[in-house]
């Protein structure tokens, strides 16, 4: 299968709850719905690094969730290697990995190990302890066994990208993996996805940020989302000849692209 | 099969026990009230004997029991609201579902722990009841308890799963259980047999199954009722089992599509 990721025509309007005032005066009538993403359509090949670079509300997570099956599109189509969104979630699920810059999504009260040990379980994966004892090694984490809730955000952070590689997937969701990290963590994170899940483990992988330079650094595709809509996709190359600037940098491309005529 | 329900055991007794306090506090809680119903005994218990005469035992007896087998209910009543909202709080939630694990085993996987919990509870009641207050239990015909404590769960559980559908969608603000709960403490026969209440209100008991499940347990444990003497308590909590079980599956089904179109998996 020459795509691992194809999207088509996909749609999402977010509907705000009632409000408070509204509802005491009775009145019933529902905000106007907000377009997370509209028309997106745009497939990925094997192996490929694409950087989704967006200000805030552009539809990254949105469009990253409706992925992994956590949102549900109101129009288009999703095929993770080949399975339709949908219809065959389950396999979706064990094909993906996703990982974001939320510290809740672990239990504190346990371990890290102990944290690992739990989600690898729900992937119904054997040799448990061994894989989780590689994927520490891999990630240099001596440390697994403290409590999560003592651990530094960065450390957080690894354990995250952790358990998104337990079930070995094949597509990597990272959405704005270093949006609480330090500048120093960051950058120390940004060069372990880049040597060691990009270039070692030869993942695809799809990587939401605002940082231009972030993505200008590990990802071979760039795709401009902007209030819901792709403004473009490709390398720097192909975004450069769509603004015919064979000099421009990332940030005047992305300006130019929104900005229109 | 079974690796899922066992990891969801493993991580929510690590949790629990990491809260010591609350364990010795639990074991606290139920003899302090098992004390305060001796005493009501002690103050009214003459007064209604009248109306244990079917199980042949005194206020305290009833009560005790039916207070231990109180904690199956809320298993299958509470748990599953309870869990889910826990995940929710926690952030857990969405990242369970990103798994490839189906909902019905993950709804049955975190009711576990806190059945295995209510069975700690009961272990504590009777363990009481026998050795501190000497009560009798030695009339017990095992097989008809465990039929209807299991079918009591399960019946239970179809009103818990219709609760967590609930607060899948709205995340506080819990109608189902609201209701069941007041209602199953006030006419359903758990702190007082309904043979007090008027009639209007022990005509509206017979739409609940805790008042099947509590007779039924009382008169299995007391009086040694075997299971041909109590068809139409297993009757009914069978009709209840048949009807909630698959209306709740469907509604928690129907909730969590809602959540996922809102986007509020994350949410709480």
């Amino acid at each position: 299968m020459k795509y691992i990721l194809e999207i088509n025509k996909l749609t999402k309007d977010f509907i705000p709850p009632l409000s408070f005032t509204k509802l005491i005066k009775l009145d019933f009538t529902h905000q106007r719905p907000i377009r997370a993403l509209e028309e997106v359509s745009f497939s990925l090949k094997r192996g490929g690094t694409l950087g989704i670079l967006g200000p805030n509300g552009a539809g990254k997570t949105t469009l990253l969730k409706i992925i992994a099956t956590l949102i549900l599109p109101d129009k288009g189509s999703v095929t993770v290697n080949g399975y339709r969104l949908g219809i065959d979630d389950d396999k979706i699920k064990s094909f993906i990995g996703m990982v974001s810059s939320q510290e809740r999504s672990f239990y504190w009260r346990l371990t890290g190990r102990q944290n690992l040990e739990f989600f690898a379980a729900m992937y119904n994966l054997k040799n448990i302890k061994d894989k989780i004892k590689k994927l520490l090694n891999f990630f240099e984490i001596d440390y697994a066994d403290r409590r999560f809730d003592s651990y530094s955000t960065g450390m957080k952070q690894k354990f995250a990208l952790i358990r998104g590689l337990l079930n070995n997937p094949e597509l990597l969701l990272l959405d704005e993996p270093t949006k609480s990290l330090d500048y120093a963590a960051a950058l120390n994170l940004r060069k372990f996805i880049k040597e060691n899940l990009i270039k070692k483990k030869e993942k695809t992988v799809i990587f939401t940020t605002h940082h231009i330079d972030e993505a200008l650094d590990f990802c071979n595709l760039f795709m401009i989302l902007h209030k819901g809509k792709i403004y473009g996709m490709g390398t720097l190359e192909e975004l450069r000849q769509k603004i015919n600037d064979s000099t421009a940098g990332l940030g005047e491309i992305f300006v130019k692209l929104t900005e229109g005529p | 099969m079974l690796k899922k329900p066992l990891a969801f055991i493993k991580k929510d007794f690590l949790i629990e026990s990491s809260y010591k306090l609350s364990f010795l506090f639990n074991i606290a809680g139920v003899l302090v009230s098992v004390l305060t119903y001796f005493f009501i005994d002690k103050l009214f218990g003459q007064k209604i004997v009248g109306h244990l005469e079917e199980f042949g035992v005194n206020y305290f007896s009833y009560v005790l029991l039916s207070m231990a087998f109180f904690s199956y209910v809320g298993v299958g009543l509470g748990s599953f609201s309870s869990r889910i909202r826990s995940e929710q709080m926690q952030g857990t939630l969405e990242t369970i579902l990103l798994t490839p694990t189906r909902i019905s085993t993950i709804l049955f996987s975190m009711a576990l722990w806190n059945l295995l919990f209510a069975t700690l509870d009961i272990a504590i009641y009777i363990s009481l009841g026998i050795f501190l207050f000497k009560i009798n239990f030695s009339n017990i015909n095992i097989l008809s308890t465990l039929v209807i404590l299991f079918l009591t769960i399960i019946s239970f559980s179809g009103l818990g799963i219709l609760s967590a559908s609930f607060i899948m969608v709205f995340k506080r603000g819990n109608p189902v259980g609201w209701l069941i709960n007041s209602l199953e403490g006030l006419i359903g026969g758990v702190y007082f047999p309904i043979t007090i209440m008027p009639a209007w209100l022990q005509f509206a008991a017979k739409f609940l199954p805790i008042t099947y499940a509590v007779r039924a347990i009382e008169l299995a444990v007391y009086r040694g009722f075997g299971l041909g003497q109590l068809t139409k308590e297993i009757g009914f909590l069978l009709l209840f089992s048949f009807l909630l079980l698959p209306l709740s599956f469907t509604s928690f089904k129907f909730a969590l599509k809602k959540a996922r179109q809102q986007g509020s998996l994350a949410q709480y």
